[in-house]
């Protein structure tokens, strides 16, 4: 036996072992007092098994054949293939179908939609059939139809691709609404949706698969193709067709209980005392201000005009003012009038959000044909007779250019603004507890880390002073501050961070002279010490393990009065607010001489110190900042809250931030706010999909693959991913016309 | 930045070897470093004039790297004192050397490796609010190889030029006094002289140089005068010629077999 062979064999068995412990992880964990070994019995013994085993033995072909893999593996039809199965498989595995179900049984998703189709008897027989094994079997069929036309270039078998994935998607419509119109609930649910995408995407690739005349696929190039074609107009597109669901179908008033349409909305609204303007766009002027936004924003995509693009624009902020105007009107009156239906900012549907992104998206269109008209682009357009077409590359060129920051941020900010309402509470919780307070926290131990390569371990020490200072200066805590010093919460952020500059300062001075392991071991004792103070209450002070209750924070500033309580959608406006001040400062200050000198130290401390970088303030500078974010956060999250103890900043707390920060890609701004956002969502996510117990295991196994595939992180700084992925990798593509050799 | 004014000021004058030889600009008296309880140097002296190369010589662990960092001002001297264009500057850490005109190239090269050519040299001239780029161009003109590789990250260079990108970044800090250490460190000898051609061009554009070396033949083939360094202490000192003819330099560092003949 030579060594190829035993390299093979072993490869063999190593697949095959991943997919026996893929069978263990998938599945109930927890024995049962009778039988101790019952999951290990389930995992392993039974039928299910070979399903694992074949996806170990799958891995295992591809891997041994790679190179003949390669060449069918870069077709084109393969992107959108692998896009549709992906969605499908989300849709149908983890994602939600029927709302009402999960009340009912606590299992809304496709399977048990099925469930609940084959206990039905009224319902239709193509819906029943549906959930019961159509779908998967045209899943199997797009699958396999497709696989051969990919292979083969027989064009029957892109036909019969294209032919399932629509008959997938209409079925999937049909049979969901079936369901829908037999039970009557209310239903949020999107996974009808993607699914109906995923079969749509199926159908593309299968097209593609046999009408692509390239050997190998371009999608980047054929995006952008598509996406340059006329810049902004697929954002328009997508605009029209949210904005119909939203004015037609989605409801507008009594989320939970009656969901509204708008035109339910204006009958029940009508002659309630509601504002005529609010009145009149649930009766005409909303359709029409969504029909002008929508006719306008198209043809100033597609003719590229300038100044309908400036109208269009006008209109749509006109559109989200007037519709955020309805809204107010809206609930205040609707809590009045039928209070049963939630209070205020509680009784409203997902509808009316939506018709403000709807608006924000075509806001964003029209943007990009702002910017990508000026100057050469537009003359060049003039030029010619509107039939004569633009060659491809400066039409690339408009979209590249035009693809600048500004309509990614008004999506971005319409979003941010308008999703977060449509959420129930308990994810309005999580954004606003988990992701919205981690990300801040990510972003400030990215200074340290990141920026400044400085391991801190006892980061959340710094949250806990920020924490604690805002309880004792609002007067929470045991030891009272004088009276003439007693403030708000809100006054107390500053001096929360000024508290953690002085701890920074007074931590880093004298222990920045160690590097790297030394550092983090002092910083973890560190963290240690600030939190075991805060427990044994020295001098009373903290008030021990008991932990301090604070009150929410009230703004009352002349006529302005802003009160938080209970509700968590509010605090995410003032979260929101400290995000942007610090991602925009933080995003600033990265480009900054200061920028410059942290990646200088990070690199070479030697060199850096000779190219006249005063090491040791630069570095206090980083750990300072870090430690003011944190503080801020504290301090929100103190007043968010209400109530917190000191259990909450254990030393795995601080560790959980660094594992954010690398999971997003060290040194990158976006990298740490992705990473501790997908890291903070990914537990609540997976509450509904696995046991509870399992889901640190889902999430060991997410962040092991994530080291192992993409080691520089999720969204990965240009700098740091030289580092790790060798110097060669990430040379620029200049560097590739250098002859290697020469070498002097 | 008063100190920067000034300095450009000072570096405009011409100085013409017969004015400088006379003006000493680095003076190193008596010092004593350190570690620990180990004596380093056990009592330095030796100065070096306007516009001059010196050379530094000595063998491994004979104390020319730590006279060199306790110059650019990475150690304090424990004895002794330092004075640079007549003010005392031991002590003084070395990013505030760099802006009275004291730029060093450490030993070792120390490029930044995951920056670019371009970041590297923009990082030689930190101390300014903004990059010279008459100083950006004479660079690239003095090293033709960095300016090929202007975009190329500087770890993935090759020795000899990460050796011409480290004195292309202290040259970005405008330097009065250029301390080298061991420059020819790891580089083959075609390359070496090249490298030592070009800080004789350095040289004669008006900027003094003090070289660490070990490689005594083409640091003294260079150098105005030269110091031997020996367990922490000058032993020698004299003209780069005459301590080439001297026969204990040949037979200590040209390795040849002076005792036998």
């Amino acid at each position: 036996m030579n060594t190829a062979t035993r390299a093979t064999l072993r490869r063999l068995a190593a697949c095959l072992l991943g997919g026996f412990v893929l069978a263990l992880m998938v599945g109930r964990q927890e024995g049962s007092l009778n039988d101790f070994g019952i999951s290990f019995h389930q995992a392993v013994v039974g039928p299910r098994i070979f399903v694992f085993l074949l996806i170990g033995l799958v891995i295992f072909v591809m891997v041994t054949f790679w190179p003949r893999v390669v060449p069918y593996l870069t077709r084109p039809g393969v992107a959108p293939l692998g896009a549709g199965l992906l969605a499908v498989l989300a849709a149908q595995t983890v994602m939600n179908w029927y709302d009402p179900l999960v009340s009912s049984t606590g299992n809304g998703k496709f399977s048990g939609v099925r469930t609940a189709a084959n206990a039905s008897p009224n319902l239709s027989s193509v819906s029943v059939a549906f959930f019961g094994w159509l779908a998967w079997t045209l899943v199997i069929a797009a699958l396999v139809a497709c696989a051969a036309a990919i292979v083969t270039r027989v064009r029957v078998f892109g036909y019969v691709t294209a032919a399932i994935g629509i008959v997938g998607a209409v079925l999937a419509y049909v049979a969901h609404s079936a369901v829908v119109d037999l039970d009557g609930g209310i239903d949020h649910s999107l996974g009808v949706y993607a699914d109906i995408v995923g079969f749509l995407l199926l159908a593309c690739a299968g097209i593609t698969a046999v009408h692509a005349r390239a050997e190998v696929a371009d999608t980047r190039g054929f995006l952008r193709k598509v996406m340059g074609y006329r810049p902004g107009l697929p954002i328009a597109a997508l605009g029209v067709i949210l904005g119909l669901l939203a004015f037609s179908t989605a409801g507008w008033f009594g989320a939970l209980q009656i969901n509204d349409t708008l035109a339910q909305a204006h009958s029940d609204f009508d002659g309630t005392g509601i504002s005529s303007l609010a009145l009149n766009y649930l009766g005409w002027l909303g359709w029409t201000l969504f029909g002008a936004a929508a006719v306008l924003s198209l043809a100033a995509t597609y003719l590229r005009n300038r100044m309908l693009a400036w109208v269009s624009l006008i209109l749509s902020v006109v559109g989200v003012v007037l519709t955020f105007l309805t809204l107010r009107s809206m609930t205040d009156i609707g809590a009045q009038v039928a209070p049963q239906f939630g209070g205020t900012w509680k009784n409203l549907g997902a509808g009316g959000f939506l018709a403000c992104i709807v608006f924000s998206l075509f806001a964003a269109a029209t943007a990009m044909v702002i910017s990508s008209t000026s100057a050469g682009v537009r003359r060049n357009v003039r030029a010619k007779a509107p039939t004569d077409e633009l060659p491809v590359t400066s039409m690339v060129k408009g979209f590249r250019r035009s693809s600048n920051a500004m309509p990614l941020l008004i999506i971005g900010g319409a979003l941010a603004l308008f999703y977060p309402p449509t959420l129930t509470l308990t994810w309005q919780n999580v954004l606003v507890g988990q992701i919205g307070v981690f990300v801040l926290l990510a972003v400030g131990l990215n200074v340290v880390v990141g920026w400044a390569g400085l391991l801190d371990l006892g980061y959340i020490a710094f949250y806990e002073i920020g924490s604690y200072t805002t309880a004792y200066l609002v007067g929470a805590l045991p030891v009272k501050p004088p009276s003439w010093l007693q403030m708000s919460p809100l006054v107390s952020i500053p001096f929360a961070i000024l508290a953690c500059l002085i701890a920074g300062v007074l931590l880093g001075a004298p222990t920045l002279r160690l590097r790297g392991d030394y550092l983090a071991i002092v910083t973890l004792g560190f963290g240690e010490i600030i939190q075991i103070l805060a427990v044994n209450n020295p001098g009373g002070f903290t008030g021990g393990p008991q932990g301090p209750t604070v009150p929410h924070p009230r703004i009352h500033l002349g006529g302005i009065n802003i009160t938080w309580g209970q509700d968590n959608l509010p605090y995410w406006y003032l979260l929101l607010i400290m995000l942007i001040v610090v991602i925009v400062l933080f995003y600033r200050l990265e480009g900054s001489r200061l920028g410059r000198a942290w990646a200088a130290i990070r690199e070479d401390e030697v060199a850096a110190q000779a190219s006249g970088v005063n090491t040791t303030r630069v570095k206090l500078l980083a750990f300072a900042i870090g430690a003011s974010t944190s503080a801020l956060a504290g301090s929100f999250f103190a007043t968010q809250v209400g109530y917190f103890d000191p259990s909450l900043f254990t030393l795995q707390a601080s560790i959980l931030i660094v594992a954010y920060v690398v999971f997003g890609g060290m040194g990158s701004l976006q990298g740490a706010i992705a990473g501790a956002a997908v890291l903070t969502w990914l537990p609540q996510f997976l509450k509904a999909q696995v046991p509870q117990d399992d889901r640190q295991m889902w999430i060991g196994a997410l962040v092991l693959a994530m080291m192992i595939f993409r080691p520089a992180g999720l969204l990965p700084a240009k700098r740091r991913k030289a580092e790790l992925e060798g110097l060669d990798a990430a040379a620029s593509s200049e560097t590739a016309a250098v002859p290697r050799a020469g070498a002097m | 930045m008063t100190e920067s004014i000034d300095l450009s000021k000072g570096q405009e004058t011409p100085t013409s070897p017969a004015v400088s030889s006379s003006s000493t600009l680095l003076n190193v008296d008596d010092i004593e470093v350190r570690y620990g309880t180990i004596r380093a140097l056990k009592g330095v002296s030796f100065h070096v004039n306007e516009g001059e190369i010196v050379a530094l010589l000595g063998a491994n662990g004979a104390g020319k790297t730590t006279t060199q960092k306790t110059v650019s001002g990475m150690l304090r001297p424990s004895l002794g004192a330092i004075t640079y264009d007549g003010k005392r500057i031991d002590g003084i850490p070395a990013h505030e050397l760099i802006r009275l005109g004291i730029c060093h190239v450490p030993e070792g090269r120390h490029v930044f490796p995951r920056m670019t050519v371009h970041e590297n040299l923009e990082m030689g001239a930190f101390r300014f609010k903004k990059i010279d780029q008459t100083d950006l161009d004479n660079v690239l003109e003095m090293f033709p190889r960095l300016k090929e590789r202007y975009k190329q990250l500087g770890g993935t260079l090759s020795g000899g030029e990460q050796q011409m990108l480290a004195i292309g970044r202290a040259l970005m800090g405008k330097p009065r006094l250029l301390l080298l250490d061991e420059p020819s460190m790891g580089l083959a000898p075609l390359v070496v002289a090249q490298i030592f051609e070009i800080l004789r061009d350095i040289n004669n554009s008006g900027v003094t140089v003090l070289l660490v070396e070990q490689n005594a033949a083409q640091a003294l083939g260079l150098a105005d005068r030269g110091y031997v360094l020996e367990t922490g202490e000058i032993v020698l000192e004299g003209t780069g010629s005459d301590l080439l003819a001297d026969d204990r330099i040949r037979a200590a560092y040209l390795g040849e077999e002076i005792a036998a003949s």
